[in-house]
């Protein structure tokens, strides 16, 4: 439980200039260690203290929160390692109801906090994918339903057109106009003005792009066509 | 929210018996409040290592849930190397990993024991309830298998993975490797070989890319195995143990360079693994990149500290690489790798003291450390701090041959010499030794003066090549001036100057320096390498002069 500090940095004033992202990646790994901690002890304490914090919006708010920078610098490490041209995605064969379970039960007790329904729909198959890299996309997908659904967020699978498509759907208002698409945003479309960067799902495809079979790549794709009547995201797995 | 469970994951979770290793009392009672929770009933706690691996020791566990970071001292990955090692955990046991950690860099320690599984933090029932419980109902599907290996049955368990593979689809994936596992065991390459390209021809997967890239080494077909896994890095640059095997590819293709750049790019990514830095540092060492061999070493020493492949040859080694970096250099740099040499191996002989012939092997090694930096006195009191060990026929060979190494350096050459064909006379049926005496005495010279004297045999071969004879005489007496009793660079100058005497009009002083090379090796034992051609050329010689 203690933080190891594997400190690889030389120090500044010995070096002639600082490799900033490198610093930044040992920092938000540092971070990301303490937040660990923090999610940890805010579940026990949802068990210890179940009558008092159960359904506190605000502890539900604290938790959220904190998920979500968890998830965010999850991902910019992610991305980091994919700028050093060190990420790949190690695909093995897994049943994908069992997968989706276990994702389902990292959110279960924040859902059961905020009252949200949370639902899996998946066909008994078999699927390929990276499972470090999914449940990292996963989390934050799932993360972000919360934000946007009213009552309801359902994980769906099934194959279309020999993909794997696992599905996050809600029953919020769905995602605006010019946001819905099929493929990959580049890095340049990152926007950091509106508050909302776009980060996750920037990963999101990252990781899509680097699941492949044969000359096929995975995609994302967001649309409002649900059964639920909110927005849809799909991850399509070769 | 928290009442027990009562279906039948609960009653799964019921019949087993848990350990948790954490070093915080709290997040040890909240885990196993947690298991209680899911339907647990025997659960154990301890906080650390040697309590986790003793209780191992004594009790039956079936899972294991280890923190990864236990503070100060050992971590998961030596409790899990610890227990699988000692075979106090059977296979059919499970152990978790907790880590707070998502990626797994920081646990991607040993290639040869990897956890069952892995739990991120934070951990909620909920998440421990299905992750566990998918574990536990996959280990009571695959039970009689495990079973089968922990007993070594393996055509046993080959032939359970065959009759399990078409009802239980959803272990599909760990049936295949443990199928491939096995016939690799058994030394049924070619069934080994067909699971691999059975999986690959349906899709590309790294782990079977792997799995085919290892078969193909144990079948001796190293071109194949190289460009299988070149291909594989350069795909999945963060999968380690391709880097492992491509190494020991390019090195049995008699492409040392190249495996240890390659091992050297591994450990840059995984600075956490023992046995990598190890490969390395050999394979360093014998490349005489006595630099990388030191760091290597030294990170091996280091990462020993907990380890259960913590090994005294790690210490002798680290200060046998330091003394030759350090040797007949009179720098600052220098004499800080001598003192580094000299603190390793009095930190070893501490560590080790119950061990036969720690302090011989040590001695030997200061001593060496001591004449490198012309510290004679020092260098012969470290001898006699153990003269009456020092018996050259009750020494391990390897000592002997250290021994000799620094007998040389104190310029004790008649000594070293006779040392060497002692042992070669009573070491007749090792051949790996006997092929060391050879080097040791070819070029008994420190590593610097080694690889000049390669480089210079290899420009003198060049020379003669092209056609140039004077420039290759001149080059192979060079070589000669650092190593004059090399066999193999005495008979290429006799060559060169047999060449010349054929190519010129027949100049008899030309001969009469060949004879004095071969003088040279008149003691020159009959299982050397290079003894055939002695013989061969020395007739030659004879012929000509005749």
């Amino acid at each position: 439980m203690t933080t190891n500090d594997h400190e690889q940095l030389s120090h500044p004033q010995s070096t002639q200039s600082i490799d900033f992202s490198m610093v930044l990646a040992s920092a938000v790994h540092d971070m990301k260690n303490s937040l660990g901690m923090l999610l940890n002890s805010l579940d026990e304490l949802r068990q210890e203290q179940a009558e008092t914090v159960g359904d506190s919006a605000r502890f539900n708010t604290l938790q959220y929160e904190a998920e979500r920078m968890h998830n965010d610098l999850v991902q910019l490490l992610g991305i980091y390692r994919l700028g050093e041209n060190n990420l790949s995605a190690h695909v093995e064969e897994h049943f994908v109801p069992d997968f989706l379970a276990q994702q389902m039960a990292r959110h279960t007790p924040l859902l059961e906090g905020m009252g949200i329904k949370l639902a899996i729909e998946s066909d008994e198959i078999n699927g390929f994918f990276d499972e470090d890299l999914l449940t990292g996309v996963l989390n934050n997908t799932i993360n972000n339903a919360i934000r946007y659904t009213k009552s309801m967020i359902k994980l769906t699978a099934a194959m279309h057109d020999e993909f794997l498509v696992i599905g996050v759907e809600d029953d919020g208002n769905g995602y605006p106009e010019n946001m819905q698409h099929n493929g990959t945003p580049s890095f340049k479309s990152l926007n950091f003005n509106n508050g909302s960067t776009g980060l996750g799902l920037f990963f999101a495809s990252s990781v899509a792009q680097l699941h492949s079979n044969g000359d096929r790549h995975g995609y994302i794709k967001l649309h409002n066509d649900g059964r639920l009547s909110g927005g849809v995201f799909e991850i399509w797995l070769p | 929210m928290t009442e027990p469970t009562t279906n039948a994951i609960g009653a799964s979770f019921g019949k087993l018996s848990y350990l948790v290793v954490d070093d915080f009392e709290n997040f040890r009672l909240s885990m196993r409040q947690i298991l209680r929770n899911c339907g647990a009933d025997k659960i154990e706690s301890v906080a650390n290592a040697s309590a986790a691996v003793q209780y191992c020791a004594y009790n039956h566990v079936d899972v294991v849930l280890c923190d990864y970071n236990l503070g100060e001292g050992k971590n998961g990955q030596h409790i899990l190397e610890e227990l699988r090692h000692k075979k106090l955990l059977k296979r059919s046991s499970l152990f978790l990993m907790v880590t707070a950690e998502t990626s797994k860099e920081m646990v991607m320690g040993a290639r040869e024991y990897q956890p069952d599984g892995y739990l991120t933090k934070p951990i909620n029932r909920a998440m421990l309830e299905k992750r566990l419980g998918g574990l536990i109902a996959q280990r009571n599907a695959l039970l009689p298998i495990n079973r089968e290996i922990d007993r070594e049955n393996f055509p046993e368990a080959i032939s359970l993975c065959l009759q399990t593979l078409p009802s239980q689809p959803r272990y599909k994936t760990w049936l295949m490797k443990t199928l491939a596992d096995l016939y690799y065991q058994v030394g049924d390459f070619s069934h080994a070989l067909k699971i691999h390209d059975d999986v690959l021809s349906q899709r590309d997967l790294s782990w079977a890319r792997l799995g085919r890239g290892k078969i193909l080494i144990a079948n001796q077909n190293y071109d194949d195995a190289a460009a299988t896994l070149k291909e594989l890095v350069s795909q999945h640059p963060d999968y380690m143990e391709a880097y492992d095997l491509l190494a020991e590819a390019l090195e049995k293709q008699g492409r040392p360079t190249q495996a240890q750049q390659i091992l050297e790019k591994a450990a840059e990514h995984s600075p956490n693994a023992l046995l990598r830095h190890k490969h390395l540092a050999t394979l360093a060492s014998s490349n005489q990149d006595m630099p990388t061999a030191s760091k290597a070493w030294r990170q091996t020493v280091s990462l020993g500290t907990y380890s259960i492949h913590d090994n005294s040859e790690h210490y002798l080694a680290l200060g046998q690489s330091l003394s030759d970096l350090s040797e007949g250099d009179s720098s600052s740099e220098a004499a800080a790798h001598a003192d580094e040499a000299l603190t390793i191996l009095r930190r070893m002989e501490k560590r080790f003291a119950g061990q036969e012939d720690i302090k011989l092997r040590s001695r030997i090694i200061q001593s060496r450390v001591h004449a490198g930096q012309d510290r004679m006195n020092e260098a012969q009191s470290a001898l006699d701090s153990i003269a009456d060990e020092l018996d050259p026929d009750l020494m391990h060979p390897d000592a002997c041959l250290d021994y000799a190494k620094t007998l040389f350096r104190l310029g004790r050459e008649k000594d070293a010499k006779g040392l060497l064909n002692a042992l070669a006379i009573r070491c007749s049926d090792n051949p790996l030794l006997l092929q060391k005496i050879e080097s040791l005495l070819d070029e008994p010279v420190g590593f610097r003066q080694k690889l000049q004297a390669r480089s210079l045999n290899r420009d003198g071969i060049k020379a003669f090549e092209a056609g140039n004879l004077e420039e290759a005489v001149t080059t192979f007496n060079r070589a000669l001036d650092i190593v004059p009793s090399h066999a193999a660079l005495n008979l290429n100058l006799v060559q060169v100057l047999m060449k010349q005497h054929q190519d010129t009009t027949g100049d008899r002083e030309l001969l009469k320096r060949c004879e004095r090379c071969l003088e040279k090796l008149v003691d020159l034992p009959e299982q050397h390498r290079q003894h055939r051609r002695l013989i061969s050329l020395r007739k030659k010689l004879e012929g000509m002069m005749s």
